[in-house]
């Protein structure tokens, strides 16, 4: 049992990261429950991250226990007990490094790849 | 992260449950406000959210820590498990709480006095400079010196800073303030004494060596307290004058609030002005010495040594005896005589731990036994060896560390108790206090206990065959085979172990009621004593001293319910003032000089102690100032100095102050105050050779001299019952309203306090003995209580077959007295070596005493044939035809 649940874990990680930069870019505009950072993410990203809403469970429970997203039970819009998250400022730093980390990654990826679909046109061409 | 989070998990995983009910919930109206029927929307939202089920655990299994949460589940198990059997489990933190509790109380005495460093700045830099003789005899060591080995270290040691103390000095002197008499304790130290232990004063300054010098300015240093006191914290004290034993000292300087002399408690110092002559013609300094910077320990005891040799070999040696200095660690000087006292509890102490861990390991091995089905399940379905071995651990963890959380609890009112037996005894002990390190030692000594009384059980439950423990006819014979046997040998190991405690507090107690029934050689009933510290300017000479003994004794004898009333320079059971001296007609051997106690009495003191005479007789009034000298001596003196021959009529000393002895009286028992003598018993109470001689017949130079290290002594006995300690005060302060009167005490308390440390050794090791004996107890009880359940079968087929019940009974309990004889029998011979270390606490019975070992002997097996045949009784309940049918 225990080793399953480690496996789990580690396989996770790659994954989780992104999830976690992307819950914490959408609490950056205000606080929000559960349902709404799943709803914000699919539509800030044009329906195509699609997240299974469940998983963001233990992403926000991981977030929480490092510290970068604080929880409290309020009410939604339509007057139901919900659970909101906020940023922490550690949170919004946190943000801010991982922001350009990844852009920086990003970027990096981008120019490693460029190349790559260059040749492959070029040969396409011949 | 505190373990406490991973208890609370259960809290916070509901609230994560909860929450995704309210997301779904959330979902399912926004979907439905969008128009989809109720059950569409459930179904969508389930499908969106996943199992929720899965999340749940996937952040369960993210909360767990891999290493503390098996161990936080194993203690959470073992809590319930020991629950459910309270009986057993509060047995068990009981005996270790105790056991616990008894180490934390020791613990911390020796931790305070003979571990922890003193509280002065480099403290292992400071020593005690003691004087070592070897001859023939052997080797032994003298505390203080005298004023010639003083001077010579003064002016020649280079790398130890040295200052001196004058011993014994502790006493209580009178201090006026504004007509107002108060009794302080006095100390006298040279010059630099503050520097040596590196504590200045806060205010003014220590003494120069101009002023520690004999016909000094008289001027004192204060302590905080008494500053605090008199002067009420004023920092202009200094300058001011106070009146000490009747003269005026100017104070010159304050020490701080947290300096402590070592040694006796002092209130004010004065200079020491060692000399040669007089207190400094015998060894009547202490020596302190802080080595120089630069220098080394080493190099300060070499020097100490060479100085020291140097200096005895000019002084003359008798042949074959060499003499030097040796420089001892400071801590190690000041615990002399508190260290042994001490160690010996500790391992009394340790012995009674290790005894109730034995205990407890056998109580866990029959509990292990009765569990063993249990454990083979858990076996059988997967769990490994080393699960089982932590979880058993994990119990043994919880009881070891309740037991030490209340350990600590009786530790503390232990240590109260300890001090408020001891601190007469041992004036360290009274500051002691139970701090952060005891509790460390406390929880270590718990999880330490834990292993040393779990691992062995854990092992053995742990290591059995799964599927005969679980086939029921099974788990009576073979799961039981190998366990009694090791229950047997623990059980007969704490009998040892509790033989060595009773052997060593049967010696101890024999060596006290041997003290105390020694025939005090006077009446101490209605007897009551108290001090008046004479060290005052007023009282110089002779016969101005004579005069206030005269008017009180006077006084005292007229107020009603006073039979009778003297003074004396001491008294029986104290310690005495030695002095050699020499007979007018006898050649001095000027090796070997004689030495006897001296006391100066008033007329009655022999009526008032009701002491017998021997020979001649005791003094009258007319042996007053200006008639021929006189002196009385006692039996001892008669025994060891005048061959056994009736002295009276002999001359002691020579020339004018020549006195004739004129009689002998009987011994009474003194301290011993270490005088060497012909057929000299070494024991703290004994009878010394005793010269008397009429307090109207001592030089004003006795007078000084004596008063310098002892108070005299009033005593009175009373006719009937008169408060004495209030009738003894107001007759001398009548007199002189400005001595104050200390130490009112009867006389049966001074006898009790000249033995009370032996008394208090032989108590707390007594308790101790007598728990550890318990203890022992418990376990054969358990033992034949556990073989009785075992064998029920066996004994219901005896009893069956025609077996009396009576003979069924003698043979369990014969089991039980045998292991508790095995024990008795190691256990003796373990007492043997073992009473090597507290012979310097025997006196009067032989290390090896057989009517202790045969008291101990017979009164363990009276122990363990209770603990035997009460739990073999329960065969009596057997009922043959039911246990044959279960």
């Amino acid at each position: 049992m225990r080793r399953k649940g480690r496996q789990r874990e580690a396989d996770g990680d790659m994954l989780a990261g992104t999830l976690d930069m992307l819950i914490l870019r959408t609490l950056q505009s205000g606080a929000a429950h559960g349902l709404e950072i799943a709803q914000r993410i699919q539509r800030q990203s044009d329906e195509v991250l699609l997240v299974e809403q469940g998983s963001l469970y233990p992403a926000l429970h991981r977030i929480e226990e490092r510290g970068w997203i604080a929880a409290y039970w309020g009410t939604s819009e339509t007057n139901r007990r919900a659970r909101f998250y906020r940023l922490t400022p550690r949170g919004r730093k946190h943000l801010l490094a991982e922001t350009s980390r990844w852009e920086t990654l990003a970027r990096a990826i981008g120019r490693v790849l460029r190349p790559v679909r260059l040749d492959a046109a070029r040969s396409g061409s011949r | 992260m505190g373990l406490g989070r991973w208890w609370r998990r259960g809290a916070r995983e509901r609230q994560r449950a909860e929450e995704m009910r309210a997301h779904l919930d959330l979902y399912v109206e926004d979907l439905m406000a969008r128009g989809r029927t109720r059950a569409d929307a459930e179904r969508e939202a389930r499908l969106a959210f996943g199992n929720p089920r899965v999340k749940l655990e996937e952040i369960h299994q993210m909360t767990r820590m891999p290493i503390v949460d098996p161990f936080v589940r194993d203690l959470r198990y073992a809590v319930r498990v020991l629950r459910r059997t309270p009986a057993f489990t509060v047995t068990a933190i009981v005996t270790l709480a105790l056991a616990i509790g008894a180490c934390t109380a020791v613990f911390s005495l020796a931790d305070a006095i003979l571990i922890r460093p003193l509280s002065y700045p480099d403290s292992d830099r400071l020593g005690a400079i003691v004087a070592v003789r070897q001859s023939p005899e052997g080797v032994g060591t003298q505390q203080s010196q005298d004023g010639t080995t003083w001077e010579f270290l003064r002016d020649r040691a280079t790398t130890v800073d040295i200052a001196l103390t004058a011993s014994g000095f502790g006493r209580n002197v009178n201090l006026v303030v504004d007509n107002a008499a108060a009794s302080v304790r006095q100390a006298r130290v040279s010059a630099g004494y503050f520097r040596v232990l590196g504590i200045h004063p806060v205010a003014g300054r220590e003494f120069t060596t101009d002023e520690d010098r004999p016909g000094g300015p008289a001027v004192a240093v204060l302590s905080h307290r008494l500053w605090q006191r008199l002067f009420h914290g004023d920092r202009r004290a200094v300058g001011q004058s106070i009146l000490l034993r009747g003269e005026a000292y100017e104070v010159v300087g304050i020490m701080p609030e947290t300096f402590r002399s070592p040694g006796e408690p002092a209130d004010v110092w004065t200079p020491a002005r060692p000399s040669r002559i007089g207190e400094g013609g015998g060894a009547n300094y202490s020596v302190v010495a802080r080595v120089r910077p630069g220098h080394t320990w080493t190099d300060g005891a070499g020097e100490l040594a060479r100085l020291g040799q140097a200096l005895f070999t000019e002084r003359g040696l008798p042949k074959g005896h060499t003499r030097w200095l040796s420089l001892v660690p400071m801590q190690h000087e000041l615990v002399r005589g508190v260290r042994e006292p001490i160690q010996m509890l500790a391992a009394a102490v340790g012995v009674v731990l290790l005894i109730a861990c034995v205990n407890l390991a056998a109580l866990l091995i029959s509990r292990a036994g009765s569990r063993a089905k249990e454990i083979a399940t858990r076996m059988a379905i997967g769990s490994g060896r080393a699960a089982v071995v932590r979880q058993l651990m994990a119990e043994s963890l919880v009881l070891s560390v309740a037991g030490g959380a209340l350990g600590l609890l009786i530790g503390q009112l232990g240590l109260e108790s300890l001090k408020a037996l001891g601190s007469d005894t041992f004036q360290e002990w009274g500051r002691v206090t139970l701090d952060a390190r005891a509790v460390a030692a406390t929880l270590g000594l718990s999880v330490l206990t834990s292993f040393l009384f779990g691992l062995v059980p854990a092992l053995q439950a742990s290591a059995f065959d799964i599927s005969a423990a679980l086939s029921d006819s099974g788990s009576r014979n073979s799961a039981g085979r190998s366990r009694p046997t090791i229950r047997r040998l623990l059980v007969v190991s704490e009998v040892a172990l509790g033989v060595v405690l009773l052997v060593v507090a049967g010696l101890l107690i024999r060596t006290f009621v041997g003290l105390r029934s020694l025939d005090p050689g006077f009446d101490p009933s209605q007897l009551t004593t108290a001090r008046v510290s004479l060290q005052d300017a007023r009282y110089k000479q002779s016969a101005r001293i004579n005069q206030l003994f005269d008017d009180s004794l006077t006084a005292l004898e007229r107020a009603p319910g006073i039979e009778s009333a003297a003074v004396s320079l001491e008294l029986p059971y104290s310690r005495l003032l030695n002095s050699g001296f020499t007979f007018a007609d006898e050649a001095p051997d000027p090796k070997f000089w004689p030495m006897a106690n001296f006391m100066y009495v008033t007329p009655r003191f022999f009526e008032v102690l009701r002491m017998s005479v021997r020979h001649g007789r005791v003094f009258t009034p007319d042996d007053r100032a200006g008639a021929p000298l006189v002196a009385v001596v006692n039996e001892t003196f008669l025994r060891s100095w005048a061959k056994g021959v009736n002295p009276v009529g002999r001359r002691l000393g020579g020339g004018p102050t020549a006195r004739e002895i004129v009689g002998v009286v009987n011994d009474v028992q003194v301290s011993n105050s270490g005088i060497q003598f012909p057929g000299r018993a070494s024991a703290p109470i004994m009878a010394s050779p005793l010269v008397f001689i009429p307090a109207a017949q001592t030089s004003d130079g006795f007078f000084q001299t004596s008063h310098t290290w002892f108070s005299p002594v009033w005593t009175v006995r009373a006719t009937t019952a008169v408060n004495v300690s209030q009738v003894l005060p107001r007759a001398i302060n009548s007199v002189d309203p400005l001595l104050p009167v200390n130490d009112v005490r009867s006389m049966a308390a001074v006898q009790a306090a000249a033995i009370s440390q032996q008394r208090l050794l032989m108590t707390l090791v007594g308790v101790l003995a007598v728990a550890a004996v318990l203890l022992a107890a418990v376990g054969i009880h358990g033992v034949i209580a556990h073989s009785v359940t075992e064998r029920r079968r066996e004994f219901g087929i005896r009893l069956a077959l025609g077996a009396t019940t009576a003979a069924t009974i003698r043979r369990v309990a014969l089991g039980g007295i045998g292991l508790a004889a095995a024990g008795a029998a190691i256990g003796g011979v373990m007492s043997l070596a073992a009473v090597r270390l507290v012979q310097s606490f025997l006196w009067g019975v032989e290390q090896h005493d057989p009517a202790t070992y045969i008291g101990v002997a017979l009164l363990l097996l009276a122990v363990a044939t209770v603990a035997s045949v009460l739990p073999a009784l329960r065969i009596l309940r057997l009922d043959p035809a039911e246990t044959l049918r279960n």
